[in-house]
């Protein structure tokens, strides 16, 4: 059964579609069978750019509000749009990135168009004409499959466990979606300002696909520059142990684990971090995870997919050499 | 102010996870529910405005079976919140989250709500869709993500910062507006011992959700499982640092395919 | 018949006190332990918390429990630092001669303020010259109109060190034996109290234990605790309701070197396979189970009894007695599956055996238990 999937779109930084967007249009494209059965949407100043990037992708049509009010205002406005979007292209599943606006977009979206919703999407399937997700739940430690019924659904997926599109350049079909009239109370709020959080000077933590985290095995607060350097030399984001974080070696930014960030990148690498069920559970759903440890018995090694045991001094500086080699790095 | 925390039962962080018999959910047998990490936040956020805005009551609302909702409303009240109604869902709670939202909708209209504030996620599910639905159903404006909250009493609006993938964002909001709190920026009191004891005589409002929407779309849990046991590092044996760099890029590139 | 099925609150209680013991105690009990300090930061949550003055009604300000609400709390502590709980909970035994014997003038002039903030309190019976043998004590009290001047030295006094208040007991005329020892609430301000050194010890290194001297304080009349000669009743009284949680600290101790042992033994290969799977090191946990589910059981029954109004002299003895036994056992069983690490101080199991040694000798050691088991029960026989 072919399914007919809207796949909403988040401006980046640079006001381009997003890579959590593309990995929905990628997702979409799996889904619906083609890019006939895939319409986006895009709102604010920039919307005709990212209908732009959505052809580019192989998405023709996109429902467009041009509305540059959208670009600060909460999220309320932009949920009305997409309803207007919803009643024109009748989609039946929704989709949108897991970044923190896809997550608080699902479930306003959800509840204004009677939908199920889910966050954390990892796989979307057909099952007997049914639409199936799963999604890891209690911080990775365990996956649920859930089957929609009545039809419509509302899906934040996973960063990284949708594969982006292929380039597909296509002529963009426009259709304009005028801004509802909106009740004045979604629209009082205000934003004041963005300021940008220290999560040290690579990717950010949360959506990085690679992870470089140091942790009390480092001994001292002058010794964390030796994750940063492997870190810069992966072209990866910095994370810490809560033993790093507590002791003010880095800002509470830095830290993975259940009071921090839960990250799941391609490659997660734990140095001197001996794997604190804490920490455990915000980085066991990566895909890959390195340990570095001279411990043994630390329990990290029993959830790394590969480990080296010895002095991550003489360990670590050898692997941002090795690394620096292999890509060519001066 | 009037302030609603909703809160959720969940099972403690150490819980070892076992599937039910039918393969769809965690077997409840022996789990220890407790109020957790990010309603924790959002109840010391609560209870942080309470304190800093004269007049303000905190009302815990909470949606689930017994007695394991009773018992996280009681832990609400031992930390300091003033009232707690019980929003009983009978023995087969709802699992899809807009459901709970309307159910909590149902239980917040009629009473004051100035301000809603959750957890921006429950620490099982991991969902994070109830309160931006609860806006949505409340015709509020909601924010999740949010790392501090703060009343400014002079432009009587709410003075706050939100993460994003840009950085944090600043935000100013009169009421009405629902909140999905960031764990672990706050540092969540202990309930005393004195008011342990006191919270198991308060009286806890008990009502009962309504049948659950027929228009409405929902999912339903089909499989539970847990991931395969990791075996454990495959280790790398190597004689010399360098060795060692060598072998695990290898491997990295040829095997596990993840180095860029 | 008793029901130690546990009640909500009682799970709410001893929640409270496992929260508090992993996450203040139980990361700082090495260190501690290392370097004997006080960690005063420590104790100062406990009393914000209110575990700190658990048997003091609280119309006084303490959290009003009964025994064996104590001993959930008191074991839960105990699993984390049996050190720093027996400086937690001596407040319990320094304030129950007031609760039990003193008039509702004395508990509101004494009880009140001192539960109102963080300090301590100490239970002064034991002299140098002898501890179980309370009848010969040697502190003396003589009244000088309405006042009594106190002489005499008390030693092992848990918290003397860092006490706001003592209660003494000292004898108005030693020729009466214990039908001359009296009770006093003395505050630590009193002209003439001088507490001495931190005794290094063994273990429970968190906890700080000292002597006090007395040289001529003067103790006014009103800080008698019940009649002249009924301090020895008093004590023995006090004793009563105290011994059950020392049952409770020694089996938190013990459970802690049961959990050690076994995640060990999961761990460490031997001859191919985790040592869990020898026989030898099963024989041990199997044992090591058992003492601990009697020694809980035993406290919880002796604790049901005081309670409900029974006195529970032969019940408690026989729960700290055996608790406190076991515990040295089961510590001792820990390191040996261990082996030599577990002799090791970088391991916390060499630290639990130090630790449970001094349950089987304060509030009365093993050898008096025993004599109190024997002479309660040899009256069934007469």
């Amino acid at each position: 059964m072919s399914r007919r999937i809207l796949v909403i779109g988040e401006p980046s930084a640079g006001g381009h579609l997003s890579g959590a967007s593309l990995e929905a249009v990628g997702a979409a494209l799996r889904l619906g069978g083609g890019a006939a059965s895939v319409a986006g949407f895009a709102a604010g100043s920039t919307a005709a750019a990212l209908a732009a990037d959505f052809a580019r992708v192989g998405v023709a049509e996109v429902y467009l509000t041009e509305e540059p009010r959208l670009d600060s205002a909460p999220l309320a406005g932009f949920v009305r749009a997409v309803a207007t979007a919803i009643a024109e292209s009748k989609p039946d599943v929704v989709l949108v990135g897991g970044t923190t606006f896809g997550r608080d977009f699902t479930g306003r979206c959800a509840a204004l168009w009677n939908a199920a919703a889910a966050t954390g999407v990892t796989e979307v399937t057909e099952s007997d004409g049914g639409l199936r997700f799963r999604r890891p739940v209690f911080g990775g430690r365990a996956t649920e499959t859930r089957e929609v019924e009545g039809g419509r659904a509302v899906l934040a997926l996973r960063p990284h466990a949708f594969p982006l599109p292929a380039e597909a350049p296509v002529a963009s079909k426009p259709h304009p979606i005028p801004l509802p009239e909106l009740p004045p109370v979604l629209l009082a709020p205000h934003r004041a300002g963005v300021e940008a959080v220290t999560t040290g000077s690579g990717p950010a933590l949360g959506d990085a696909s690679i992870v470089v985290s140091g942790g009390r095995g480092l001994r001292a607060p002058e010794h964390f520059h030796l994750v940063e350097e492997l870190a810069a030399s992966l072209g990866a984001a910095v994370g810490a142990s809560r033993a790093v974080t507590d002791a003010g070696w880095r800002p509470t930014s830095f830290q993975v684990g259940q009071t921090g960030r839960a990250v799941s990148p391609q490659l997660y690498v734990a140095v001197g971090i001996s794997g604190a069920i804490q920490h455990i559970v915000g980085m066991i759903s990566s895909r890959v995870i390195v340990a570095i440890n001279s411990d043994a018995s630390a329990p990290i090694f029993k959830v790394a997919d590969y480990g080296l045991v010895g002095d991550l001094f003489q360990i670590v500086p050898a692997l941002t050499s090795e690394v620096k080699r292999v890509r060519g790095i001066a | 102010m009037e302030i609603v925390v909703c809160v959720k039962p969940v099972p403690e962080a150490e819980t070892r996870l076992r599937v039910a018999t039918d393969g769809t959910a965690l077997d409840p047998e022996a789990v220890k529910f407790v109020l957790t990490g990010y309603d924790e936040s959002a109840v010391e956020q609560a209870l942080l405005l309470k304190e800093s805005v004269p007049g303000s009551k905190v009302h815990a609302i909470s949606y689930g079976p017994a007695p394991r909702t009773e018992e996280v409303l009681r832990a609400a009240i031992a930390l300091g919140c003033d009232q707690a109604t019980w929003i009983d869902s009978g023995a087969a709670p709802a699992t899809d989250p807009v459901d709970v939202a309307r159910a909590l909708a149902a239980a917040i209209r009629p009473v004051p709500h100035d301000l809603v504030l959750l957890g921006k996620q429950a620490g099982d599910d991991e969902e994070g869709v109830v309160a931006a639905a609860l806006g949505e159903l409340l015709e509020v404006p909601d924010f999740g993500f949010v790392v501090d909250l703060r009343w400014d009493a002079a432009g009587s609006r709410f003075k706050f910062r939100r993460a994003s993938e840009a950085g944090l964002e600043s935000w100013e909001a009169p009421t009405p507006l629902v909140v999905g709190l960031q764990q672990a920026w706050n540092d969540p009191r202990t309930a005393k011992l004195p008011a342990i004891l006191k919270s198991r005589k308060a009286p806890i409002a008990k009502v009962t959700a309504a049948a659950r929407s027929a228009e409405a779309a929902r999912s339903r849990s089909v499989k539970f499982e847990l991931p395969a046991p990791r075996t454990g590092a495959k280790l790398i044996e190597f004689k010399t640092p360098q060795e060692a760099a060598e072998k695990l890029v290898k491997v990295l590139r040829e095997e596990a395919k993840v180095f860029p | 018949m008793p029901d130690f099925s546990l009640t909500p609150e009682q799970e709410s209680l001893r929640d409270l006190a496992r929260k508090f013991a992993r996450t203040e105690m139980a990361p700082h009990a090495a260190e501690v332990d290392r370097t004997a300090r006080f960690p005063e930061e420590i104790y100062r949550k406990a009393y914000d918390l209110g575990l700190m003055n658990l048997n003091v009604p609280t119309e006084y300000g303490g959290s009003g429990l009964g025994v064996f609400d104590q001993c959930l709390i008191v074991e839960e502590l105990a699993y984390a630092c049996g050190g720093m709980t027996t400086s937690i909970i001596a407040n319990c035994l320094a304030l129950e001669p007031i609760i039990l014997g003193g008039t509702p003038e004395q508990k509101e002039r004494f009880l009140k303020p001192f539960c109102a903030e963080y300090q301590f309190a100490s239970f002064g019976l034991t002299e140098p010259s002898g501890g179980s043998d309370a009848g010969a004590l040697h502190t003396r009290a003589q009244r000088d109109g309405d006042h009594y001047v106190l002489d005499g030295e008390k030693c092992f006094i848990t918290n003397a060190p860092h006490a706001t208040l003592y209660t003494v007991f000292a004898t108005v005329d030693p020729s009466l034996r214990h039908k001359g020892i009296t009770a006093f609430v003395v505050p630590r301000t009193a002209q003439g109290v001088i507490p001495g050194k931190d005794e290094d010890k063994m273990g429970h290194r968190a906890s700080s234990t000292g002597t006090v001297r007395f040289e001529g304080v003067r103790v006014p009349v009103a800080n008698r605790l019940g009649e002249e000669g009924a301090g020895f009743s008093l004590a023995m009284r006090t004793l009563d309701q105290t011994r059950t949680p020392i049952g409770a600290l020694a089996t938190g101790i013990a459970q802690a070197a049961l959990d050690h042992a076994a995640a060990y033994s999961l761990k460490r290969q031997t001859f191919g396979k985790p040592i869990a799977q020898h026989q030898a090191i099963q024989m041990k946990l199997a044992n090591m189970a058992q003492a601990i589910h009697a020694a809980r059981l035993l406290t919880w029954h002796a604790a049901w009894k005081i309670d409900r109004g029974e006195r529970g002299t032969l019940e408690s003895s026989i729960a700290k007695c055996f608790a406190s036994d076991s515990a040295l056992d089961v510590a001792n069983e820990a390191i040996q599956t261990f082996g030599g690490y577990g002799y090791m101080k970088d391991y916390p199991v060499e630290k639990l055996l130090r630790d449970a040694k001094l349950t089987q000798i304060y509030e009365g050691a093993n050898e008096i238990q025993r004599s109190v088991i024997a002479r309660e029960l040899l009256r069934a026989y007469e």
